[in-house]
């Protein structure tokens, strides 16, 4: 958290929030990267969930968690002090890996950063990702960066011209090789920063790499469903193992370079023989994509992950294995079992809550101004479900909020359109609030969200209008970021009364968000313009004569219930040509008679020849029956008691 | 003019083929991106053919473009003079009230022309099936209730209705691949197309440009691809090529570009090659017929310097020998002379005479 800066750029800035459990112990998306500490026997395991999480042995830890995106890639450093991770929100992080904080955030990306090498005798640490660039970074300068000291200094690895996906760096630091949608690797001297060479021969994006120790062989895995070893020295292609059915993913050689694992889309892990590559073996055959893979303490097994979220501990073979002497196990030795993810969600109609499914089929409920599951329903028909609930009340209320699932969960925005924010108005009655003094006294969602997201910021508030009616857990992540594209302040809910915290969020909370929740009304109820007609069977002598020749062009709030519309009939369109009753009925009342003798359950509404309830709101008939971006034309006649 | 017509006779001499007849167009001002694309049509032997079948069979039908057409194209082929010129003012007039963009006497786009064309020729020929439907929908509707097991099985195809001749001859389909980079997943979606509109370079052929055209494109940055099953935006690979090639294939070249420095559209008069024979190479792998072999039938030209003047002609292929449509006029030409509208190899001159809109047609159907 040390280098936040105040970020002046005149992109607009919108608030998230991800729906998640208190404690995510378990990884709900694929795990993008491993990496084992041998010292203390544990995993770090990081994925597309943002979250890196620590196991020692199959036991949950921790979970280190400040990454907004995908974290594609970690590297354990330091003799197992220090972390440092590559995420899809463009930065590179700094960890305290023991206690599990974040010590710095690097900005220098401008894109999805997607791989790091470790050149572990110098303690150095490169970057590599979508933007082009490679990034050198000395990480004891890293870790002694502080809130006022916090100016690095890097050297950039420049002339890629595409996209890299993979990297890889020898112990000593002497050579550096980038893989990309290019197809050639790319090296350079990292002391030097100068470029080497550029091998080709793979015809599809490189996605794996490893370097030998003395920097002398590479071995690359590409799309092309090719493992290639390369001389460096010779600069060209030695060998060209062919093991998989489809793209490689994962490459990881054995300590003396004898051996290389591959694993890949294909599903499949395998054990080639460098020296005699016709000699190889299937390790694994998992159930999703091979991710990553890595060591275990005695390197006789290795932990894969794989687009799913469980990570399982697998045998090598051994000399016997190779011989055919014994058969390869069929089950993993141990494995720590993942969640599943969210891939699928809706917003149902009232546009308050979303049904989800996820990777197990599994159907939930969340209520998005409470920021949580409400409802589990098990492996239900989805689309049945959405029906069911999108049918059992016709409502219709504006969208006001964005969301996705990129980390498996739910994250919500707000403001990417600041006006639609804040275009949601129901009654108290409908959006639930039972202890309201007037139940149709109108309410707005975003503005709900926001006061409870930033209650604790902001303290309580005791005036009517700001009176807090949700909360949101504390547990709950809020994201400040620019609309497409950075990350600018995340902080856990519960944590934003807390004094640094509080001092960032002035710096960073957009003043769209000020103004709305701190003055009361500077959101505007949202207009609709309608037009009423009389219906052919309204006798002519009801109606004033000018009503015959023009439509009454209106304009009323967009949730206003057709009852009023009703009244509004009775009242100014009909009888008037009758004047012979006195008073006027004017209260709206349904029981009260106007001058003509008929009720306000006498006039009926339609529209495109549907017939409208007196309960629905405007904005419901133009959405659902209407239909047309154009005026809502609506007709009236009477109906016999 | 007659000296002319006479000369255009001398000129084929004896090889006349019977039963064919060379009549230029009246220009009414302008009126030659009209003139242009009409020869070109009505030497695509199948489409002109499907015209005149459609003339025999509808009698007396309201008055649309189609039936303007059919008429042009019924007197063109029933003249007794084998050569001459002939007015196409009822099918201008109708052209005028049916498209306001058309209706003055300024010079007109003729791929914009060809595109209205063939569009609304199709949309009337649907219509018309339509009203024909509910024509007799009525006294069917028994039959209907009755063979429910049948309509049921028809009703997969109510979807997708069956194409129009119009679409028979010029529509093939269009696949675009995406690859996502991150999971690898490929989604494709298709769209019909009547006629290819292709990027042209200095100095290169027809095939060198159908071979960009089906460029891998890098969808990237602030343009990365929404990857339904990574549930996030990922970098990823674009690419169109061709799924089912169309009996005619009309080939669109981009010879007008805007130019944001000068605020309007400016020609380029690159030299591009079109061969006598075309085969496709960008098809995708699940193509319907990519060995296709297409022989050149017709092009349409641009004359001048760009696109709100100039002038068009066309040069179609009948019986063997290439003739020269220019309006009223007709030539014949030595097929050695096509390669002079090819383009121009250097950029500095302005005025050029080049290929704008070819028709290839399949050598099956021939």
């Amino acid at each position: 958290m040390a280098n936040i800066k105040t970020q002046n750029s005149r992109k607009k800035v919108q608030v998230s929030m991800v729906i998640c459990e208190s404690e995510e112990r378990k990884h709900r998306s694929g795990v993008n990267a491993l990496q084992f500490d041998p010292q203390l026997d544990r995993l770090y395991s990081a994925g597309r969930d943002s979250i890196i999480r620590v196991h020692e042995h199959e036991r949950f830890i921790h979970g280190m968690e400040h990454h907004t995106d995908w974290v594609n890639d970690i590297v354990l450093c330091c003799g197992g002090r220090h972390l440092i991770s590559a995420s899809s929100d463009t930065t590179v992080k700094v960890w305290n890996a023991y206690k599990g904080f974040c010590m710095s955030t690097l900005r220098t990306h401008k894109d999805y950063v997607k791989a790091l090498a470790y050149a572990k005798d110098k303690e150095q640490v490169a970057s590599a990702g979508f933007d082009k660039s490679i990034y050198l970074w000395d990480i004891n300068t890293l870790t002694a960066l502080t809130a006022s000291n916090n100016t690095v200094t890097t050297s950039s690895l420049i002339g890629s011209k595409e996209s890299i996906y993979s990297l890889a760096m020898n112990p000593p630091g002497t050579i550096i090789v980038s893989g990309s949608t290019e197809k050639a690797l790319r090296l350079w001297d990292p002391r030097s920063c100068v470029k080497q060479c550029k091998l080709k021969g793979h015809t599809e994006t490189v996605k794996a790499l490893v370097v030998s120790k003395d920097g002398t062989q590479c071995i690359s895995g590409s799309s092309d469903g090719s493992i290639k070893v390369w001389n460096i020295g010779q600069q060209r292609c030695v060998q060209t193992i062919l093991v998989h059915t489809d793209s490689v993913w994962a490459l990881l050689a054995t300590e003396n370079f004898t051996h290389i694992i591959s694993g890949g889309r294909d599903k499949k892990v395998v054990v080639t023989e460098l020296k005699n590559v016709h000699c190889s073996i299937l390790v694994c055959t998992e159930d999703a994509p091979i991710l990553k893979m890595c060591f275990t303490n005695d390197q006789t097994a290795i932990w894969v992950s794989t687009s799913n979220s469980t990570v399982k501990c697998w045998k090598l073979p051994m000399e016997r294995h190779f011989k055919a002497e014994i058969p390869m196990p069929t089950q993993p030795t141990s494995m720590i079992a993942g969640d599943a993810a969210i891939v699928k969600a809706t917003v149902l109609n009232d546009k308050r809550h979303i049904l989800t499914k996820d990777s197990c089929s599994v159907v939930a409920l969340y209520d998005v101004l409470r920021a949580s599951k409400i409802e589990n329903l098990g492996p239900v028909n989805y689309q049945n479900e959405i029906n069911a609930r999108n049918s059992a009340k016709l409502m219709y209320v504006p969208n006001w909020f964005n969301m996705d699932l990129k980390t498996g969960m739910l994250t919500i925005h707000l403001g990417q359109d600041e006006v639609d924010c804040f275009s949601a108005w129901v009654s108290a009655k409908d959006a639930g609030i039972s202890d309201h003094p007037e139940p149709d006294h109108k309410v707005n969602y975003g503005k709900l969200l926001l006061q409870a997201l930033f209650e604790h910021w902001r303290g309580v508030q005791t005036d009517q209008e700001s009176k807090i009616y949700f909360t949101v857990p504390k547990h709950i992540p809020l994201i400040l970021s620019e609309i497409g594209g950075r990350t600018l302040y995340r902080v856990l809910v519960g944590d934003t009364g807390g004094e640094t915290e509080n001092a960032l969020l002035n710096e960073t909370v957009p003043n769209w968000v000020i103004s709305n929740i701190e003055d009361n009304c500077t959101s505007k109820f949202t207009k609709v313009q309608f037009y009423l007609k009389p219906h052919a069977s309204v006798p002519s002598n009801l109606l004033k004569q000018d009503r015959l020749k023009k439509a009454d062009r209106l304009v009323a709030n967009d949730f206003i219930q057709c009852r009023k519309v009703a009244e509004h009939v009775l009242d100014k369109l009909l009888g008037e040509g009758t004047a012979t009753s006195p008073g006027g009925g004017g209260d709206g009342d349904s029981q009260t008679q106007n001058n003509s003798g008929y009720t306000v359950d006498q006039i009926q509404l339609t529209c495109s020849d549907q017939s409208v309830d007196h309960s629905m709101d405007l904005r419901t008939v133009k959405h659902f029956m209407w239909k047309y971006s154009s005026d809502l034309v609506l007709f009236y006649k009477i109906i016999s008691k | 003019m007659g000296a002319n017509i006479s000369q255009l006779e001398r000129d084929i001499g004896s090889e006349f083929p019977c039963n064919e007849h060379y009549f230029g167009l009246v220009n009414f001002g302008n009126t030659c991106y009209s003139n242009s694309v009409l020869q070109a049509l009505y030497f695509c032997k199948p489409f002109r053919d499907k015209v005149l079948e459609y003339k025999a069979k509808n009698k007396r039908t309201k008055e649309t473009l189609l039936t303007c057409l059919a008429d042009l194209f019924h007197s063109i082929a029933t003249q007794k003079k084998k050569v001459g010129s002939i007015a196409p003012k009822k099918f201008i007039g109708r052209l005028r009230k049916e498209k306001e963009e058309f209706d003055n006497y300024m010079q007109q786009d003729a791929h914009e022309f060809l595109n209205f064309l063939i569009n609304h020729i199709s949309e009337i020929i649907l219509a018309e099936r339509q009203q024909q439907q509910n024509n007799t929908g009525g006294a069917s509707s028994n039959n209907v209730n009755k063979s429910k097991g049948a309509g049921e099985n028809g009703s997969a195809n109510t979807g997708q209705p069956e194409p129009t001749w119009v679409q028979e001859i010029f529509q093939g389909i269009l696949t675009s691949e995406t690859k996502c980079l991150n999971c690898e997943n490929i989604s494709s979606k298709d769209e019909d197309f009547f006629d290819l509109q292709v990027d042209i370079e200095q100095n290169t052929s027809i095939t060198h440009c159908l071979r960009c055209f089906s460029n891998t494109e890098t969808l990237c940055s602030d343009n990365k691809f929404k990857c339904d099953n990574c549930c996030s935006y990922q970098e990823a690979q674009k690419r169109m090529r061709v799924k089912k090639l169309p009996t005619i294939l009309a080939l669109h070249l981009k010879r007008f570009k805007y130019v944001e420095q000068y605020n309007r559209h400016i020609k380029v008069s690159h030299r591009v090659v079109f061969p006598l024979e075309l085969r496709l190479f960008n098809t995708s792998d699940d193509a319907v017929n990519p060995d296709r072999l297409y022989d050149l039938v017709a092009v349409v030209i641009h004359c001048g310097s760009g696109p709100n003047r100039g002038h068009y002609i066309s040069i179609v292929k009948s019986h063997g020998f290439w003739l020269l449509f220019d309006d009223d006029q007709v030539d014949k030409i030595d097929s050695s002379a096509i390669e002079d509208f090819y383009g121009l190899t250097s950029d500095t001159q302005k005025s050029s005479e080049t290929g704008y809109i070819l028709f290839y047609q399949s050598r099956e159907s021939l």
